[in-house]
């Protein structure tokens, strides 16, 4: 209930033995993020391939130092490596860009937006400029001599672009924006029961800064009043503020009864959102990671408004044409309420 | 945690309320040391006054179910669901017993002779 795992598998189990009845199970399964993921490891490997096989297969035909630098106006090489650096350099871009990628996507390849598209785009122009460098070195005996890259690396660029481009287009088709499940949860709510659902959630590290925001603040304040420094508003007014607008957005209280859903934020319930059921068109649980709505707190994203306060299980909501979502425990029977109190039939 | 109220119970509210969390408790909807929401959350979920969720709230205290702490609100006691649990009945068999024409006192006399 306050957000520690464990007990939430012992919850489900009893909790649905009640007379409140089971919800159904919509979790997503993990079939699409599994072939994502090794589409993402394949074109990783591939890419690492090529960039490595390129100039190391052509070796015979390569001058022993191999120009990879040419001059942007008259168009002639003036910087040159080894041939193994210069097998071996994009290679390492390539690694740490993917390795970057993966560690800011929780496990290797999951495929989110921005992900997909740095891999793909990047992917292509590294493997064009390389294509690029073995073209203009072969058959010269020096690297002074190699040809003009402008036209093929000007190519690499523009087709890493815009395979970047189509790959964020993809993505975005593929987002559920304002999809919703087909099987929606929905709990059996006898004539004679009220049933009501609580939860709620919380992020020690942004309670933690809106303390210490407000710890300094009060200290300025009473050195401010105290007379013994200059008037310090300039500190006191943002670190107030930031102090104030953190703690509201570091906890929050989900309450579903049949006037609907609430939302409160802060440790004062207040400000709280609000929806009538007549306003709720369906409610669902789904997983989101901060990753995906650009951080934590209060959040607008492609995804729609998110309240993010951990990675996880969210209560996601479809009301007056937008999505509204809200990171909480046990969302999948806030959500079966909700849609129960809203008298919808599961479709 | 979901909360179940019986909309035909006639029982005083604060009962009610007390009623419901102990269920909760029973069924494993909150865990022992969770924290319950806020009376003043309570409240709204339940439609009753702050002060009737506080007394149905103390009433549970009192049953050993949960734990008032300073700084960290009121949370769910050791072994909380499994003595709920017992509580329920103790108190079905106390109310049969009222129904039946036998005091508390007769009760525990039949407890305390009981094999």
């Amino acid at each position: 209930m306050t957000g520690e795992t464990g007990e939430t598998g012992e919850t489900g189990e009893t909790g649905e033995t009640g007379e409140t009845g089971e919800t159904k199970e919509t979790r997503e399964s993990g079939g699409e993020n599994g072939s994502a993921r090794w589409a993402a490891l394949g074109w990783v490997a591939g890419v690492l391939a090529l960039l490595l096989a390129l100039p190391l297969l052509t070796a015979g035909r390569l001058p022993d130092r191999v120009a990879t630098h040419w001059d942007a106006v008259s168009g002639r090489p003036d910087g040159s490596m080894p041939l193994w650096a210069a097998a071996v350099f994009p290679a390492l871009i390539w690694a740490v860009v993917s390795a970057v990628v993966a560690v800011a996507h929780g496990r290797p390849g999951r495929a989110t937006a921005w992900g997909g598209t740095v891999l793909l785009s990047l992917g292509v122009a590294l493997a064009g400029a390389q294509a690029a460098i073995v073209r203009a070195n072969m058959d010269h005996a020096h690297w002074q001599d190699a040809d003009s890259v402008t036209p093929w690396v000007v190519g690499a660029l523009a087709a890493g672009a815009s395979a970047g481009a189509a790959a964020a287009l993809v993505a975005r088709r593929r987002t559920p924006r304002g999809a919703r499940p087909t099987d929606l949860p929905r709990m059996d709510v006898p004539p004679d029961r009220r049933v009501v659902w609580l939860a709620s959630a919380s992020n020690p590290w942004l309670q933690a800064l809106a303390a210490v925001a407000g710890a300094v603040a009060l200290v300025a304040l009473v050195l401010t009043a105290a007379g013994v420094t200059d008037p310090l508003w300039a500190l006191i007014a943002p670190l107030a503020l930031v102090s104030v607008l953190t703690a509201a957005c570091a906890s929050v209280q989900v309450l579903v009864t049949e006037r609907g859903l609430r939302v409160s934020f802060g440790p004062l319930g207040r400000p709280a959102r609000r929806w009538r059921p007549a306003d709720i068109e369906s409610a669902h649980a789904e997983h989101r990671t901060p990753a995906q709505v650009g951080g934590w707190g209060y959040r607008l994203s492609g995804l729609g408004t998110t309240v993010m306060l951990r990675a996880g299980e969210c209560l996601v909501i479809r009301a007056k044409g937008r999505n509204f979502a809200v990171s909480v425990d046990d969302a999948e029977r806030g959500a079966a309420l909700l849609n129960a109190v809203a008298g919808r039939r599961p479709t | 945690m979901l909360l179940t109220l019986d909309t035909a119970d006639n029982r005083p509210l604060h009962e009610q309320v007390a009623g419901a969390i102990r269920r909760a408790i029973a069924e494993g909807e909150c865990a022992a040391g969770d924290r319950l929401p806020p009376a003043r959350e309570l409240s709204r979920a339940l439609g009753v006054n702050a002060n009737t969720v506080l007394r149905g709230l103390r009433s549970l205290r009192d049953e050993g179910l949960l734990e008032f702490r300073r700084g960290r609100g009121v949370t769910v006691a050791q072994g909380a669901a499994r003595r709920s649990v017992l509580v329920d009945r103790v108190r079905d068999l106390v109310t049969e017993a009222a129904r039946l024409g036998y005091a508390k006192a007769d009760l525990i006399e039949m407890i305390r002779v009981a094999p």
